[in-house]
């Protein structure tokens, strides 16, 4: 009977060291050892930035057919959060945007370290072009294509499509910014792209900024709603909602976390600026031109006809006349902190280091961290 | 001459009592229920008012008899293998010898091996929704003894109520966890043998422990006395819970007035079909018992089940349909090469009971007193980033649907994006394991890119660490031959520690005690992103978390109950009635061991708490607080309980019976559905009530020789429920807290158990059914507030949780467009209104068994279930109006948008078979095989819940919604078990 006991519990010892499934691999549950470091190796470069984006031409954005390979460093962060799901490469003819798609990517693409892009099945495509007087270049970026016609380029997003085309390499040291002292130094809005001027999309330092008073700030009375109509717009320009405090409309910091944003919003500094985009207002039951102040977004002084939500804001600085943004997104860490009072006086003048972008004709700069901006 | 044997047999199976002149006496012959075949071999031990008579095992042919008895009420209890244990309750009179005929034993060799671990943990992420099985198990009662194994696998709830309404007792006092309510049978998992014997009630009915609720009392014994005397080996393999389990067990009886007993068991491996999912669990038991005197007794025992185990989770059917897997699990990756699950359950919580029993000679009295102490840890493991992609392969932007759906009005038309993503879910090989599992690689190399050694992503370990005291005390006492009363105390204090652990920080070297949510919003002040601001205020900076530490959040739950209750039984005839009732009180209050940033409130002396902003601004941290504090204690949320039972019944010719039972029930809200964020702040739901609970049934139930059966009809109303929802809400973009007040339920319907004997001997037919009605029946009231801000965003009805109004389309136009009637108003026209109905249980489910049982002990059952009508949990978001957008102008959007998933039925066919050796009438061996869904059906869905996310249309005029996710049940799996016994 002993033998057979034994057998018996021998069967379930047995039965249980098999399965039905043929995969089934059993789970680890001791301890686990630390994984490897990844190797890294990128493939060899084909192109410059520089040849890259010439190939791109106005209003056509490209899918690239062929085994271009470009290659750079990494310029930017996303960490303080001031850029968004993409960041820069440069090399030594210029630097382009690598629309990634996923957040947080400083954990994975460290700044400084040197990252190639195969570029075949990708589009070239550019942000911010525009023609006519008041338009000009844009920036050439690296993405997706964008079957929805909204941009030229989407991001990669998919993992599988960011794992075949973009390669990491050895962190090979931070990009040196270039000096940049006078606006003759600067590209020409109109006409430059990273093919024509080494500056765009490059980290730069820019020197004797000085405020020009004025800021603009793009805002949605409901931004689950249709962002581009012009009853849910709200554009604190220049042209609109100058109020009490003129075309800065009061807003003194880089730019608007939700609760600086209320707090402008419920003190009523915004309360001229009216509902429009274009030709297209919002109006109210008498056919009158809606503003923030209007009763049917007020309310009871609490505005629950206007969402609180971030903003970026763009500040307005000129180097030797030529117009410079700086422009800074609501979400990041340093939105709220104040521009130096002696600076928004004209008392100061700040240096910015950034990477330099062209947006619609215009010159913006887009910074890092908070320590890129030095009051001098 | 077969008959002179037997009374010869019978002779050597019996006792004698008092050697007095007593005549009276119980005889009989055991059997089983399914055929009427002999057991042998089965323990009986008779006791009257708590005190043990005789001890007496069946003879070959299953025949017993004890004599020398006097007049009065006596209670058999009968234990044997592969059977339930069954308690009987027998009048001798007039001196005679009461002949039982039959003592028939209901067949349960798969339930003696069923235990909480028969229900996979279910990972419900931070969905807001909870998956609490409940378990029937160890009834004689036809129906519950099928319905409460046989249809676990479909995670069945008997009646449609949820756990918290199954009253669980272990030697007297309520175990049923006093945060959730759920009973609490992960306990004393992997210890069937010290757990075996328990008395249970279905439905209204009392017990002894307890008045019980409106879902029946499990009364656990759990002292050595009820454990099987001798020793026990058993070995479990099984391929849909653990891989193997291994047990022992001893019992000594009673000797020189001390008996002890022990049960040890391992439980290992994982299952055949959701991979990741593991045990690694020991569990034990140990208990002394020291008879006192003639009616004293004092048991200590102690028990605990220490171990871990790996969860599976839901994914939306798309993902299944990638993985051509339903049971895909999205918990699991690699490290290094060797599988890994995020979610473990880590438990140690061991459980010691000091039990004084006394049953006196002279008083038909018996008193219990006891103590218990629960303490130990219960810890789940999940992945922790902060600034960081979110790892989960499953995420729904790293599926194909996502880039691509044919909808245009989904604005997802990439149809690129959708096909590179597409082929990386549905290829097979190492190259694809990155985007079907988790990378942990990967994590680790992201930490390891962080040069000051600061974790991104780390796994953290939530802890729900109760000391749960509690004494109880009940008595029974017979008045008279037809008057019984019984009564008792029960209170209980329990502090249970709610935080977070810091498991591992896969390869960094600290993480930062700060809430990421909170950074997003307020980066601008350093203290308002501080999960623990006094640190911060003491040290400048956040703490920096290593491996071990607490981080996020720390609180206590502080909950004490005073229970006091009375029974009285009352027998005339035929008729006995019963009357029941209870009062207490009930206190909880939230105390928070650490000081959020957010909610700072104000220092114990009242004084504000300040700090200084990133521009160098005072900021009074305690007016932004509005009042409320995540520091101390909250005020007390105190609730007069109270309930009240009536029954009667009424013996019928034939051994057959008509019984009605009706109860109220004034119950106090749980724990952890009365604080809005009990995580961040000490803020009570608003308008928290106690729950009422209204319920009634009738029943008849014969037990003769031809037919064992049971029907019952059933009404509950449950009202003034309170349930709170912690989800991320796209419309506020951040993670919210969903309280719902005012639900009310009605659960109404009928449930049959019948099981006959056929011509055949050893062959009998047996079958339940339960059919139900289970639907809401109010509209709730809904407060949501954002986890990060004091303010309220949305005070509101959930106007279609009860039910929504179905349109329907009177034609179409050229583009397809709907076009719906009008009334004379402009609104449009309702074709009906479409119920809403408790989810997460079939409320049709039927079984049909064949058994046969020979007499050369073998058995064989065949079965198959059939189970309809189940729902899937529903999300109250999408029963607001503001979800509604839209239907202004397309009323079809309700429908779309509130409408209740109903799961496709379901038919599975079982089967098992065992037999067991008598070796000298001195060992005992045997086996069982249960093999379940046989047809190897893998699309049955057995819960889920819906996603609480929307997706805007293009036109930014709708909502669309998330896919909800599923869980399905295993595809064809065994189970075997062989014991030996002596």
């Amino acid at each position: 009977m002993k033998k057979t006991v034994i057998a018996l519990f021998a069967l379930v010892a047995l039965v249980s060291c098999q399965s039905l499934k043929e995969e089934f691999q059993p789970v680890f549950t001791v301890k686990y050892s630390n994984p490897p470091a990844y190797e890294r190796t990128v493939p060899a470069t084909t192109h410059t930035i520089s040849q890259l984006v010439s190939k791109y031409i106005p209003e056509k954005p490209m899918v690239i057919n062929e085994d271009i390979v470009i290659s750079g460093i990494v310029s930017t962060t996303d960490q303080p959060g001031n850029f968004y799901k993409s960041f820069f490469i440069q090399d030594e003819t210029g630097g382009i945007e690598i629309k990634v798609g996923k957040n947080s990517l400083y954990n994975d693409y460290l700044p400084g370290q040197r990252v190639s892009v195969l570029c075949r099945d990708l589009t070239l495509g550019m942000y911010g072009y525009k023609t006519g007087n008041y338009g000009g270049m844009g920036m050439a970026q690296i993405g997706f294509s964008d079957p929805s016609g909204t941009y030229e380029t989407s991001y990669l997003e998919s993992q599988m499509i960011i794992d075949d085309h973009i390669f990491r390499g050895d962190v090979e040291g931070l990009v040196t910014p270039q000096v940049v002292t006078a606006a003759s130094q600067l590209p020409d809005p109109k006409t430059a792209t990273q093919a024509t001027h080494p500056l765009v999309g490059s980290l730069v330092t820019i020197k004797g900024l000085k405020y020009a008073g004025e800021t603009f700030v793009l805002l949605y009375l409901d931004s689950t709603k249709d962002k581009k109509s012009g009853t849910n717009r709200v554009f604190l320009s220049d042209s609109n909602g100058l109020g009490k405090f003129g075309k800065t409309h009061g807003i003194t910091t880089w730019a608007m976390s939700e609760n600086k944003m209320k707090e402008h919003l419920l003190a009523g500094d915004w309360d001229d600026a009216e509902v429009a985009s274009g030709s297209e207002y919002l109006l109210d039951e008498e056919g009158k031109h809606v503003t923030l102040g209007h009763p049917m977004l007020k309310g009871d002084g609490s505005y629950p006809g206007v969402e609180k939500a971030a903003y970026s804001v763009s500040q307005y600085f000129t180097l030797g006349g030529t117009s410079v943004q700086v422009r800074t997104s609501g979400f990041c860490k340093f939105a709220d902190v104040e521009i130096d009072p002696a600076v928004l006086k004209g008392e100061k003048t700040i240096s910015v280091t950034g990477v330099i972008n062209l947006y619609q004709g215009s010159i913006q700069i887009t910074v890092n961290s908070l320590d890129d901006f030095v009051v001098e | 001459m077969k008959k002179l044997l037997t009374v010869a047999a019978a002779l050597l199976f019996s006792v004698l009592v008092f050697a007095q002149a007593y005549t009276g006496g119980i005889k009989g012959t055991v059997v089983s229920r399914a055929g009427r075949v002999p057991v042998s071999g089965a323990e009986m031990v008779l006791s009257q008012d708590g005190r043990q008579l005789a001890e007496i095992t069946s003879g070959s042919e299953g025949q017993f008899l004890i004599e020398g008895l006097a007049d009065g009420v006596y209670q058999l209890k009968v234990t044997a293998d592969e059977f339930s244990d069954l308690t009987v309750f027998v009048t001798v009179d007039k001196g005679f010898v009461k002949d039982l005929i039959f003592v028939s034993l209901t067949p349960s060799a798969s339930i003696q091996e069923a235990d909480e671990s028969n229900y996979a943990e279910f990972d419900m992420e931070d969905s807001g929704y909870s998956d609490a099985p409940t378990l029937l198990l160890g009834s004689n009662d036809v129906y519950t003894n099928i319905a409460g194994f046989g249809f676990s696998s479909i995670r069945f709830k008997n009646r449609g109520y949820n756990s918290e309404t199954q009253d669980v007792y272990l030697a007297g006092v309520k175990m049923n966890d006093a945060i959730t309510g759920y009973s609490p049978f992960s306990l004393w998992s992997g210890l069937n043998e010290a757990m075996r014997s328990k008395d249970t009630t279905i439905g209204l009915e009392t017990a002894d422990a307890g008045l019980g609720g409106f879902n029946g009392v499990t009364d656990i014994h759990a002292v050595p006395l009820s454990v099987r005397t001798g020793w026990r080996f058993s070995a479990l393999s099984n391929s849909a819970l653990y891989r193997m389990r291994l047990m022992a067990s001893y019992a000594s009886g009673e000797n020189n007035g001390w008996s002890y007993a022990f049960n040890a068991s391992l439980r290992v491996g994982g299952n055949d079909w959701i991979e990741g999912v593991y045990y690694r669990s020991l569990a034990y038991y140990f208990g002394v018992t020291k008879r006192l005197d003639d009616a004293g007794k004092l048991t200590l025992f102690t028990f605990a089940t220490p171990g871990q185990r790996g969860a599976q989770n839901a994914s939306t059917q798309e993902v299944y349909d990638l993985m051509g897997d339903n049971m895909y699990n999205s918990n699991w990756g690699y490290q290094d090469g060797k599988v890994r699950n995020s979610r473990v359950r880590h438990t140690f919580e061991p459980v010691t009971v000091l039990k004084y029993e006394y049953a006196p000679e002279d008083i038909p009295l018996t008193a219990n007193a006891t103590l218990l102490w629960r303490t130990g840890y219960n810890g789940y493991t999940a992945l922790d980033w902060y600034d960081a992609m979110d790892p989960r392969p499953d995420y729904y932007r790293n599926l194909p649907s996502y880039y691509y759906m044919e909808d245009e009005d989904y604005n997802r038309v990439n149809q690129d994006k959708y096909d590179w993503t597409y082929y990386a879910w549905t290829h097979r090989g190492p190259e694809y394991n990155n985007y079907q599992h988790l990378n942990w690689d990967r994590l680790y190399n992201v930490n390891y890119n962080n040069p000051d050694g600061r974790s991104k992503y780390a796994l953290e370990e939530r802890h729900v660490d109760q000391n749960d005291l509690q004494f109880a005390a009940n008595a029974k006492y017979r008045v008279s031959e037809d008057l019984v009363v019984k009564g008792g105390v029960d209170l209980r204090a329990n502090r249970t520690e709610n935080y977070k652990k810091m498991n591992d920080l896969l390869g960094g070297q600290y993480f930062l005690n700060i809430d990421s949510f909170a950074e997003r919003d307020f980066a601008a002040n350093e203290a308002l992103l501080q999960n623990d601001l006094n640190y911060y205020l003491a040290h400048g900076t956040a703490e920096k978390i290593k491996k071990g530490g607490k981080y996020g959040y720390d609180y206590l739950a502080q909950i004490r109950v005073a229970d006091l209750w009375g029974n009285a039984s009352y027998k005339l005839g035929a008729l006995t009635a019963n009357l029941g009732a209870k009062v207490g009180v009930t206190a909880f209050w939230r105390d928070g061991l650490v000081r959020k940033g957010l909610f700072a409130g104000a220092n114990p002396d009242g004084s504000h708490i300040y700090t200084t902003d990133i521009n160098g601004l005072q900021v009074d941290l305690t007016n932004l607080s509005n009042g409320q504090t995540s520091y101390g204690k909250s005020e007390k949320a105190k609730f007069l309980t109270y309930a009240a039972k009536a029954s009667v019944a009424y013996d019928l010719f034939g051994n057959s019976r008509v019984s009605a039972n009706v109860g109220f029930f004034n119950d106090a809200p749980t724990f952890n559905n009365s604080f809005i964020s009990p995580r961040t702040r000490n803020t009570i739901v608003g308008n928290l009530t106690t729950q009422k609970t209204l319920s009634a049934d009738v029943n008849y139930q014969i037990a003769s020789e031809w037919v064992s059966a049971r029907v019952t009809g059933f009404y509950t109303k449950i009202m003034d429920q309170t349930d709170v929802m912690s989800f991320y809400d796209d419309s506020q973009q951040s993670f919210t807290n969903f309280a719902m007040t005012g639900i009310d339920q009605r659960h109404m319907g009928v449930e049959l158990g019948v099981k006959v004997p056929l011509p055949l001997k050893g062959l009998s037919i047996s079958g339940v059914v339960s059919l139900g009605e289970y639907i809401y029946t109010s509209t709730p009231h809904m407060v949501q507030t954002v986890d990060n801000s004091a303010e309220v965003v949305r005070d509101d009805e959930v106007t279609y949780w009860q039910q929504h109004p179905v349109y329907v389309p009177v034609s179409y136009t050229a583009d397809g467009v709907p076009v719906f009637d009008e009334n004379l108003d402009g609104s449009f026209k309702v074709d009906h209104y479409q119920k809403h109905y408790v989810p997460s249980t079939p409320q049709f489910a039927s079984e049909l068994a064949l058994n046969y049982r020979t007499n050369s002990y073998w058995f064989f059952e065949l079965n198959g279930q059939y189970f309809d009508r189940a729902y899937l949990d529903m999300n109250p978001l999408y029963r607001t109006t503001f979800a509604a957008r839209g239907s202004e102008s397309n009323p079809a959007v309700i429908d779309y948008l509130a409408g209740q998933e109903k799961f496709a039925p379901a038919f599975l066919l079982n089967a098992s078979a065992g037999k067991s050796w008598s070796i000298q009438r001195k060992y005992y061996l045997g086996f069982s095989l249960n093999v379940n869904n046989i047809l190897n059906n893998r699309n049955v869905k057995t819960g889920g819940y819906e996603q609480t996310r929307l997706i805007s249309s293009v036109g930014k005029d709708r909502y669309y919604r998330f896919d909800p996710k599923y869980f399905y049940m295993q595809g064809a799996n065994y189970m075997l078990n062989i014991y030996f016994r002596f």
